[in-house]
């Protein structure tokens, strides 16, 4: 099984930016859970969240933290984020970096096959392939 | 690179654009780009092999060439089944390129139908994507919103021209025309309407005119008749061309350093070598069943056993060897490779043109051609005749040289040489450079702002 991580994040645009990798993780096929502070209060504090982090890295899980104190033992990422990175932005460079630690594949993003043959065919047209 | 530092970079791409017509002794009027090389400096950028709109812009962005990139042409097989072909759309590049860069160092761009931009990445600013975009119903922007935005200001974003294989060519001369000013009309947009440090747009239209249109305006094609009534679209074309270009540059302002460039030049195409035909006719190719009429190779049944190689047509010939162990069900024995690929290669090399004179083919290894061969590469690249004649991959045909196109007319093929015109605004380059290379664009950018270049870029920095 691929293992998830913990990847938390602080500075500006924390949650949006949080919502927008969680997104992204989802949308690469992975699962991802976004941790802020009601989740915190609900797991009965930072010290059970990061086990429960810990335990949700360890099934595949990436846990999205925004809530402070949130310090898993293994397997987490501290991301200061840019202010003057969009959400979106700041959530690539994460996915980047996923990638690179090995945490993640990044897949080619497929057409379908109807788009495939219309790709196809427009490069056809124009002479690139036949 | 104290002084020499760049506020804001504009690069202009026009896909296709050729030397002759911007720098030759038949150069058009085009005063804006001409002001811009007289300013500053001007040469012939030497294309990646093979040179076509992919892998070529995507190597001009990133400093790689096309094995660092494992992307080979518009379509590269996904493995080494004789069935799983795939069009390299952005996600077959994994390599940084300059836009994600100077996102990362926390400039703003913006990106404009830069080939190989769809599915569309996040940047730091905005990205319109390119003509491999299904349609204008995906998501072809970054971020989303912009698409909405886009279209009220410029209406429908034109990917490309449609129907471009007929023989109504006042009609596909507006519509290529209108494909242009679209794109000048979305970067005028973008440029007003968006901050930004660099700004990077693409103009296709060069491309669709020159295989459209070569055998009206070029008097050295075989059927170039004068007179005719198309004898000047190209000097209008890129005379109107140039006055968009001017509006740009007057827009960027006397502060932004700017490139004019192409991903690779065009030449007259006199004819197509039926490659696929020549390998059955020189016992390499053995298909189950004679073709039907002309048929493309992919839809022919191979007899593989009985088959060495295939290969696959376009503007450039690729070439693919049936390997023991690699092909399903592959004949050559893996340590025969290199003496069958040695054979093949003299043999192609040695093909005579329909008047029994040499053509001048280069059949070439990547492994030759490139620092690493990642993906699944072709075993040769080949161009026949200097890239006079195009590679036709289907068979049926009565010989191995063709005069028609099947797919509708197209009178030019690319050449090595694209355009490349730069102004620093510092005034310290001067005249024309030699031996540019369309990979030293990304790391010159790099250096234009300051930023450190790579040490896998294997461009250099220009000036």
């Amino acid at each position: 099984m691929e293992k998830g991580a913990t990847i938390c994040l602080k500075g500006a645009q924390a949650e949006a930016a949080a919502k927008a990798l969680a997104f992204r993780l989802i949308e690469l096929g992975r699962n991802a859970e976004r941790i802020d502070d009601v989740m915190v209060k609900r797991l009965g504090g930072a010290k059970r969240t990061a086990f429960v982090c810990e335990l949700l890295g360890r099934n595949g899980v990436f846990a999205v933290a925004t809530a402070p104190g949130i310090r898993p033992e293994g397997g987490s990422l501290a991301v200061e984020l840019d202010e003057h990175d969009t959400p979106d932005f700041a959530a690539e460079k994460i996915v980047d970096e996923l990638a690179e630690r090995g945490l993640l594949r990044l897949n080619m993003a497929q057409y379908t096959p109807d788009e495939e043959e219309l790709i196809r065919k427009r490069l056809a047209d124009l002479g690139y392939v036949e | 690179m104290a002084g020499r530092q760049a506020k804001r970079v504009l690069v202009v791409g026009l896909d296709c654009a050729a030397p002759r017509f911007l720098f030759g002794p038949e150069r058009f009027d085009m005063p804006n780009a001409q002001r811009l090389a007289a300013n500053g400096c001007w040469g012939r950028l030497r294309s990646c092999d093979p040179p076509i709109t992919v892998p070529a812009w995507a190597c001009m962005t990133s400093g790689k060439d096309p094995g660092v990139l494992g992307c080979y042409g518009f379509r590269n097989r996904r493995d080494y089944s004789y069935e799983g072909m795939a069009t390299a759309n952005a996600s077959a590049i994994r390599e940084k390129r300059v836009w994600d860069i100077l996102s990362r160092e926390g400039r703003k761009v913006v990106v404009l139908g830069v080939p190989q931009t769809y599915p569309v990445k996040p940047v730091n600013g905005w990205l319109v994507a390119d003509f491999l975009a299904p349609d204008t119903r995906a998501d072809y922007t970054y971020p989303k919103t912009l698409k909405g935005e886009l279209e009220k200001a410029v209406g429908t974003y034109l990917l490309d021209v449609k129907d471009f294989r007929t023989d109504e060519k006042d009609a596909l001369l507006d519509r290529i025309f209108a494909l242009m000013h679209n794109r000048f009309d979305a970067a005028h947009y973008l440029m007003t309407g968006k901050p930004w440090d660099f700004f990077m747009m693409v103009e296709m239209g060069v491309d669709r005119l020159h295989h459209a249109f070569w055998k009206y305006c070029d008097p050295g094609h075989p059927k170039y008749e004068p007179g005719n009534p198309y004898e000047h679209v190209f000097r209008e074309y890129y005379q109107a061309l140039d006055a968009r270009l001017g509006e740009l540059l007057a827009l960027a302002g006397d502060e932004t350093a700017v490139m004019v460039v192409s991903d690779h030049g065009a030449r007259a195409m006199l004819g197509g070598i039926c490659i696929n035909q020549w390998l059955i006719e020189n016992g390499w190719l053995t298909l189950a069943e004679a073709p039907n009429g002309r048929t493309r190779i992919e839809d022919c049944t191979i007899d593989w056993p009985r088959t060495r190689a295939w290969a696959s047509g376009g503007y450039y010939g690729r070439v693919f060897l049936n390997v023991e162990g690699r092909e399903p069900q592959g004949v050559i024995p893996a340590a025969e490779y290199d003496v069958c690929l040695n054979e093949l290669i003299a043999a192609i090399e040695a093909m005579p043109g329909p008047g029994g004179q040499p053509l001048g083919n280069r059949a070439l290894r990547p492994r030759d051609l490139y620092r690493e061969t990642n993906g699944v590469p072709p075993d040769l690249f080949v161009y026949f005749g200097g890239l006079g004649w195009r590679s036709v991959g289907a068979v049926g045909f009565d010989g191995i040289y063709t005069f028609e196109n099947d797919t509708g007319s197209d009178d030019a093929n690319h050449d090595f040489d694209g355009i490349f015109i730069m102004d620093d605004k510092t005034g310290r380059m001067g005249g024309e450079l030699k031996g540019l290379h369309l990979m030293d664009v990304a790391p010159t950018i790099l250096d234009w702002f300051g930023v450190a270049v790579p040490a896998d870029m294997q461009g250099k920095v220009i000036g």
